[in-house]
């Protein structure tokens, strides 16, 4: 079976601006070689500033990389701005909240992808932006409300819609469940297994939470300076993680679940 | 020996000519060396607790509470420069969202320096006692697991990254030697490792130097992993609170069982990608808050009698505000 998202070879230097008195940052990210199939899940964790969140960007096309080629459904997204990476891969930003513009409304927000990138009805707009807003579980009033009248996991609820709106292939998420309370956070895990299970997505998230990371994740990446430094189904991870930045991490969280 | 006593506190704030209890009926004890988790989602009014201990809240907001003291001294009646005594030396704060609570203006080094207390500093000239300022903050520093010490303290706070500012606040703190440590969501945002290592600082210190601490927070994991005894609070009323191996054995109220359902390491024969219990809806606003138990509309198990505040109930030092608690069959 071909992957539905193959990376190759990816990487990033961070261009070089000439700056005499401010020591030079020698990151480089990758190169990362990942592949993603139908409706599964993968997971990124890794420590601060080992180049998660720029592997994210660099995937949904936020930044361009140096090198290396995105294979989605076997053809290549060559260039940095392409329709089909667009539609098809799709990213939930790290604080939803202030990703969402105050000063129009969801109904307004969730449309604009739809006019910029399909050739819709207005018409049939509006009723797509409502089946997505149902998909997520939201009331169809919600079409006219504003970012300030939704709570946090409303709010959640809008941005995964926003990435939901062009029916993708493929979600990015940089810490979706960070700035959630437990309560909603389980409503949000709940939310994307259903979702997942219904449109076979396949998902790809970051975060710091080992625990969801284990309950969600089909495979899981530990990624360090820049580079993944290993690959594996998420439960012999888990069990028997061999790099010593995974081991860290995972005995960490394990000494923290004993009683 | 009980340090710190809140017996029905409550913080009524004016909206709109309507007074809003934020907090209803709070009750928390600390005792010495004892580490007490608060634990409660955002808005339910943990922050407003930890400003209510060390003062911090407008003087608009009206506080009543039947004790509210630190070692047998009130803290409501107390004057303005007695309070502060008592907040400068035995109780340290760190505040939530560190890069808020940091001045923007000052360097780290500047702001590290002013909160060494000036009777740990030693010398007569004015060099004498920088050079003990200095060494006594580089000491602490280490101590919270900062590693390159002489890079971030020439910085200023938005220089360093969110977890370095954290240690700092927690340095600060820590600097005066304090007997009780209020810990605002000091672990929010932190990688596993990091959270770890912090976690472990405040384990150490709570077992060698008697440090008695207060730590708010949701991080679930971080809590059951240090915490002795535990307080949880949902839109401003205490709900439940106990030894916290008692409570995470045997939940007595809805919503504390709620919230160990959501962390999925919790419960280790969950399967993977199954459904998480979850309750429904969000937590209400200040503006919507429901009568009787807050709770109400959101909890499974309610009834006609949950408009009415349940009255405080306790079994073995576990007290809970439920009509219907978790081991009492539904009628």
């Amino acid at each position: 079976m071909t992957p539905l998202l193959r990376i190759q070879q990816l990487t990033y230097n961070p261009p070089k601006r000439w700056e005499y008195f401010s020591p030079r940052s020698d990151f480089v990210l990758g190169p990362v070689d990942l592949h993603v199939n139908e409706s599964e899940t993968l997971a990124i964790i890794g420590s601060n500033d080992s180049g998660k969140s720029l592997l994210a960007k660099l995937i949904v096309g936020a930044v361009k990389p140096s090198s290396g080629e995105i294979i989605l459904n076997g053809q290549p997204i060559g260039t940095h701005q392409s329709k089909a990476r667009a539609n098809n891969i799709r990213m939930v930003f790290r604080h939803s909240a202030e990703s969402l513009n105050p000063g129009i409304s969801v109904g307004s927000m969730l449309d604009e992808p739809l006019r910029l990138n399909t050739q819709l009805s207005p018409a049939m707009r509006l009723e797509k932006v409502m089946q997505t807003l149902s998909l997520v579980g939201l009331m169809p009033d919600y079409y006219y409300f504003y970012k300030h009248m939704l709570s946090d996991g409303q709010q959640q609820r809008v941005a995964l819609a926003r990435a939901l709106i062009l029916d993708p292939q493929v979600i990015v998420a940089d810490e979706p469940f960070a700035a959630l309370d437990p309560s909603v956070r389980s409503q949000t895990v709940n939310l994307l297994l259903k979702l997942q299970a219904e449109l076979g997505l396949a998902f790809i998230f970051i975060s710091h939470n080992l625990g969801i990371v284990r309950h969600m994740a089909d495979r899981t990446i530990v990624m360090s300076g820049g580079q993944i430094v290993e690959s594996n189904l998420t439960q012999t991870l888990f069990t028997a993680p061999q790099h010593p930045s995974a081991q860290k991490l995972i005995y960490a969280h394990n000494s923290m679940l004993k009683f | 020996m009980i340090i710190l006593d809140i017996k029905n506190l409550t913080l009524e704030i004016e909206s709109n000519g309507v007074l809003i209890k934020a907090l209803d009926k709070v009750s928390l004890t600390i005792q010495e060396n004892e580490i007490r988790a608060l634990v409660g989602e955002s808005g339910s009014g943990k922050s407003l607790i930890v400003r209510a201990i060390s003062g911090a809240l407008p003087p608009q907001w009206i506080v009543t509470a039947d004790r509210l003291t630190w070692r047998g001294q009130n803290l409501i009646k107390m004057t303005r420069a007695q309070r502060q005594a008592i907040m400068r030396r035995d109780i340290a704060v760190i505040f939530q969202d560190p890069m808020a609570a940091l001045d923007p203006s000052a360097k780290l080094k500047d702001q590290m320096l002013e909160s060494v207390p000036r009777e740990f500093i030693e010398g007569r000239y004015a060099w004498q006692r920088y050079a003990s300022r200095l060494s006594i903050s580089h000491k602490i520093l280490h101590k919270v697991g900062i590693q390159h010490v002489e890079e971030c303290i020439n910085k200023y706070p938005h220089e360093v990254s969110a977890d370095i500012c954290q240690k700092f606040m927690i340095a600060m703190a820590l600097v005066s030697q304090p007997t009780l440590l209020i810990a605002d969501d000091p672990t929010r945002g932190m990688e596993t490792n990091t959270k770890k290592q912090i976690l472990a600082l405040f384990t150490r210190l709570n077992k060698t130097r008697n440090l008695s601490i207060l730590f708010v927070s949701h991080d679930l994991l971080a809590i059951s992993a240090m915490a002795h005894s535990m307080t949880v609070l949902y839109c401003g009323q205490t709900v439940e609170s106990g030894k916290m191996k008692a409570m995470r054995r045997r939940p007595l109220h809805p919503y504390t069982k709620a919230l160990m359902d959501s962390a999925p390491s919790f419960s280790p024969d969950l399967k993977p990608k199954s459904m998480l219990v979850a309750l429904d809806g969000t937590i209400p606003t200040l503006q919507h808050l429901p009568i009787g138990c807050r709770l109400g509309p959101r909890c499974p198990r309610a009834a006609k009698e949950c408009v009415q505040m349940p009255t405080e109930r306790s079994i073995n030092q576990h007290t809970y505000r439920c009509h219907y608690p978790m081991h009492v069959e539904p009628v």
